[in-house]
């Protein structure tokens, strides 16, 4: 036996039970070997409960853990830190057929990963609006300006109401879903303690985008404005600086 | 856009932003709530982070002393905690009293 065989008899119950366990007391080692099973298992699920929690209101707690069992089985965590497992699970949800009914759970998914991963992000101290005065003493070099976001900052399009239905599951009680068939892009990041979750239209979250492969700020307007017809660099601009978007600029 | 009508547009666009947005609601917001200790019940403190750090909705009893929710500033000392020492929420960690 190696760790290896006995990792893998550990997540998949169709694997006989290692060779070579013995018991201290003499007592059935494929017995015990069940309980071990069973508690990895068990932690593992818990573990996805923890990171896609809206997910599992959606779906309830029985689907969500054998949907979380399906998965997982063939997904061991592959780092110490248990917080970053997950990873990979909306690509799941996606192709899993007996979710097919609820065609907007991945992407709520995708968003509660964006989550983790923005409350994890490295700590920054966003740029202060006051910052961006100087730059337009000198709107020539507007367009060249390059800008930094915040570490945490992550986006995500869908076609369904992604932040909508997210929103409406942070409540305790749920009075009235929102119509999930209507696209909406999110905005994360954590500015300081608490991530926030922000509906942005198309072509905000295109400038976003173009901002975060490094595009300067003229090519990342321009590719807002590709992206959607109806759009309003004012108002994209104020949602960055208002949720502290900015990490740092330079000429 | 060509590149004049961009940098003027950016121009704009940004002065026009930030006059709207010099008051950050996001820092507001995040000021405009203070962690309270003591007024939770059980299994409803707050602090979201993720699988493996297992602090959200982890508290044992109601009005745990060391276990906190975030509340709207200002409100957390007039909020009634029956196992807090002054009888009210608290803005750091206690020692419950003694039933």
């Amino acid at each position: 036996m190696n760790q290896s065989a006995f990792a893998h008899a550990l997540l998949d119950a169709a694997r006989p039970v290692p060779d070579g366990l013995v018991a201290w007391n003499g007592s059935r080692v494929d017995l015990r070997f069940a309980v071990y099973r069973n508690n990895v298992v068990a932690s593992l699920t818990d573990a996805l409960t923890d990171a896609y929690p809206v997910v599992q209101r959606l779906v309830g707690a029985t689907f969500f853990r054998a949907m979380a069992h399906e998965w997982l089985v063939d997904h061991p965590p592959r780092s110490p830190v248990l917080a970053q497992y997950g990873e990979g699970f909306a690509a799941f949800i996606a192709g899993f057929a007996p979710a097919a009914s609820v065609p907007y759970l991945s992407d709520v998914a995708r968003l509660e990963w964006a989550y983790v991963q923005s409350f994890h992000a490295a700590d920054a101290t966003p740029l202060a609006p006051a910052a961006l005065a100087p730059a337009l003493a000198a709107p020539e070099l507007l367009p060249a300006l390059r800008v930094a976001l915040h570490p945490s900052v992550r986006t995500l399009a869908s076609d369904y109401a992604i932040v909508s239905l997210w929103g409406a599951h942070q409540a305790e009680r749920i009075d009235a879903l929102p119509d999930p068939n209507r696209a909406e892009a999110a905005l994360l990041l954590r500015p300081a303690l608490l991530v926030h979750v922000v509906a942005i239209d198309a072509g905000t979250h295109a400038l976003v985008c173009a901002l975060q492969r490094g595009a300067p700020l003229g090519e990342a307007a321009q590719a807002g404005a590709d992206a959607d017809t109806g759009f309003d660099l004012m108002q994209a601009l104020a949602v960055l600086i208002r949720y502290q978007a900015f990490r740092e600029i330079r000429p | 856009m060509n590149r004049t009508s961009t940098t003027a547009a950016l121009a704009l666009a940004l002065g026009a932003a930030l006059a709207t947005a010099t008051l950050p609601a996001a820092a507001g917001e995040e000021a405009a709530n203070e962690k309270c200790f003591g007024v939770a019940m059980k299994g409803k403190n707050d602090c979201k982070a993720g699988a493996g750090t297992s602090c959200a909705a982890t508290s044992t009893r109601d009005y745990q002393g060391n276990a906190w929710k975030y509340v709207p500033a200002g409100t957390c000392e007039q909020m009634p905690s029956p196992t807090s020492p002054t009888g009210f929420g608290q803005l750091a960690a206690f020692e419950e009293k003694q039933g």
